[in-house]
């Protein structure tokens, strides 16, 4: 075992350095600035004020980043598993070249399509309506809540296919064979063979999904009206409207915790996992 | 050696660049409109009288927050000694205005220029209760009304109370855009407070009690129960786009926007605009120069132009359909009687004046947001 060289530390101090500088300080002066009152002295008064302001929100925020989580799981799963078990050679080749395109379109340019899109006099609903499989009035709007999950799902699909079906390509073909030569429905191999030996992909595509989601501000903001409305835009409010800087960090660090609950899961899993190895 | 040659070349020709031109940096608070008003229309303009000057416009975001980020940049300048800030011109909302010049970070320049004694309305020295005269010239006054449909609304509302009643006739049918989505919302709900909340003259004028917020109480609680019949809008331009698309029947909009979006196609031609009573409030933009402009004198020249009653009437009111900053009168002569009619023609000079209203002063606004969130939204 090598102890580690001045040379090696040197080699990274330029990095370490750029992390404290323009993360970890930020980081510590948002923090501090969320505990502390405005004579100075610690205080929990900005969490009171974020939560008689935004208790709705909190939850609204939660309700959306936890549905569409869930959401983009079954989508990737079931994606996935046709790509990696599917049988039917152009479904295969057509789903292989359409599902990564959402990838390389940002979030803001993702909103401004649905925008029009899920309007309730739409692109969407007039489509249905002009195949006459709806009547005009029974259009309704989706740029509420559902918007934002369809944005969002829409979004991270793609990404958490990319990697579940990169795992399940490396996996040995002869586990699914066996299963399939012993008569398994191909619904059982991909949840009985397939997931448990790719979870761990798929945990983490979740969680980095769960966390991005979190942060968007483009998306709530111009897909859904702002009552409720996710913390992301609370706290661009916050900011631009009165110059607060302590509550919309109140608003950060709550945030944080959330985020702070998906990585606790996705380490407890972990740990159990390298347990049981 | 060619390399050589190429890169003392390279330099020669950017050294004598930067030697003749000079550089005026506009910077705008507000809507990509005002970006385009500078880069497209003042900015030219200012380069032709001006030759070797090259006007850069930059755009800091849509209200209140945009002016803030300019307050910040210049304070963030004042405080770290910079010999010179990064603006030479600014446009900002009431808001900011009054902060800039209480803390010293604009110049007193009107009577600097023959066009300062051009605006007399009250806004050229008062922002939202703080005196500004001296440091700000109104770029243009816009107000805020509430757009409808005449194909499905034969006579709409006009006032608030009739408002109320007409929503809860006709659910989700009016649209507003709440109060983070933009300021055509916020004008929404700071005119609910006017009409129903008490006194509307003190929400104007001042002296701010904090006592004030507990007497709106009752608004707040309407206004909660008004909202369960709205549909919330995403953002100033989503009221337009819904109302537009017909799935909403009415709300409140910018009436420039309102008018340049039906002359651009983007509404139907037959929607109007009504201002209701007690009034809705509309707001100027200001012209601003910061105390350290490296281009003091080029910068007073510009403001000079941009509220010469010429560039007012064919920029501000014809281009953009804003009112102008300037008072209306000088521009009389200058515009054709088709533009002035257009302009006036759903709100005249007299609703203008009798319901055109200032937003409330600092502290009684954000008081109206932030009873708003925790009453209303929350």
């Amino acid at each position: 075992m090598a102890r580690p060289s001045l040379f090696g530390l040197l080699l990274i101090a330029p990095a370490l350095a750029m992390i404290g500088a323009l993360f970890l300080y930020p980081l510590g002066f948002s923090l501090a600035s969320a505990f502390t009152a405005p004579g100075g002295g610690f205080s929990l008064m900005h969490f009171d004020k974020a939560y008689e302001l935004y208790s709705t929100d909190i939850l609204f925020t939660l309700f959306i980043v936890i549905t569409s989580t869930i959401l983009t799981g079954i989508l990737s799963v079931t994606i996935a598993g046709i790509l990696t078990l599917g049988e039917t050679p152009w479904l295969v080749a057509a789903l292989r070249n359409l599902y990564r395109w959402p990838l390389f379109i940002p979030f803001i340019v993702a909103a401004q399509c649905m925008r029009t899109f899920l309007a309730k006099n739409g692109l969407m609903n007039n489509t249905i309506v002009g195949m006459g499989l709806m009547e005009p009035l029974q259009a309704t709007s989706l740029l509420d809540w559902r918007g934002i999950i369809i944005t969002f799902v829409w979004k991270q699909v793609p990404f958490v296919t990319l990697m579940l079906a990169g795992a399940m390509a490396s996996l040995d073909r002869a586990t699914i064979e066996a299963g399939r030569n012993l008569g398994a429905s191909r619904l059982r191999v991909l949840i009985e063979l397939v997931l448990p030996q790719v979870s761990q992909t798929l945990l983490v595509g979740l969680v980095l999904s769960f966390v991005t989601m979190l942060s968007v501000l483009s998306v709530p903001m111009m897909v859904a009206g702002s009552q409720p409305t996710m913390l992301t835009v609370d706290m661009a409010f916050r900011i631009n409207s009165y110059g607060d800087y302590a509550t919309a960090n109140a608003l950060g660090v709550i945030s944080y915790l959330i985020s702070g609950m998906a990585a606790w899961i996705y380490l407890r899993h972990n740990v159990k996992r390298e347990a049981a190895a | 050696m060619h390399k050589t040659l190429f890169a003392a070349g390279l330099a020669a020709a950017l050294l004598t660049g930067t030697a003749h031109a000079q550089t005026l940096n506009v910077a705008t608070a507000g809507d990509q409109n005002m970006v385009d008003y500078i880069k497209d229309y003042l900015g030219p303009l200012f380069e032709k009288s001006h030759p070797g000057v090259k006007v850069v416009a930059v755009g800091t975001g849509p209200g209140d927050g945009g002016s803030q980020k300019i307050f910040e940049k210049l304070d963030a300048q004042k405080k770290a000694g910079s010999a010179t800030s990064d603006f030479d011109v600014v446009v900002v909302h009431q808001k900011a205005a009054g902060t800039l010049a209480k803390d010293g970070l604009i110049e007193k320049y009107t009577d600097k220029i023959p066009t300062g004694k051009l605006a007399t309305r009250d806004t050229a020295t008062n922002s939202l209760g703080t005196d500004v005269s001296g440091y700000v010239m109104p770029m243009f006054h816009s107000q805020t009304a509430i757009a409808y449909n005449p194909d499905l609304i034969k006579t709409p509302p006009s006032t608030y109370a009739e408002l109320r009643d007409w929503v809860q006739k006709n659910p989700k049918q009016f649209g507003y855009n709440g109060i983070k989505g933009g300021m055509s919302g916020v004008a929404f709900v700071t005119g609910w407070v006017s009409a129903f909340g008490g006194d509307a003259a003190k929400l104007e004028k001042g002296p701010y009690d904090a006592a004030t917020k507990a007497t709106w109480d009752k608004a707040m609680a309407d206004l909660k129960e008004f909202n369960k019949n709205v549909v919330i809008t995403p953002g100033n331009a989503g009221t337009l786009d819904m109302l537009n698309r017909g799935e909403i029947a009415m709300g409140p909009v910018w009436v420039d926007m309102f008018y340049t979006w039906k002359t651009e196609g983007k509404l139907p031609p037959n929607m109007r605009v009504k201002l209701v009573s007690p009034g809705m409030p509309g707001q100027p933009m200001y012209y601003a120069i910061p105390e350290k402009s490296a281009q003091e004198k080029l910068a007073a020249e510009f403001i000079a132009l941009a509220t010469s009653p010429d560039v007012q009437a064919d920029g501000i009111v014809k281009r953009f359909n804003w009112y102008p900053g300037i008072d209306a009168k000088n521009l009389e002569g200058k515009l054709d009687q088709a533009a002035w009619n257009q302009l006036f023609a759903d709100i005249t000079p007299a609703d203008l004046s009798s319901n055109g209203k200032p937003f409330p002063i600092g502290p009684y606004f954000n008081d109206i947001l932030e009873t708003y969130e925790k009453k209303v939204a929350n």
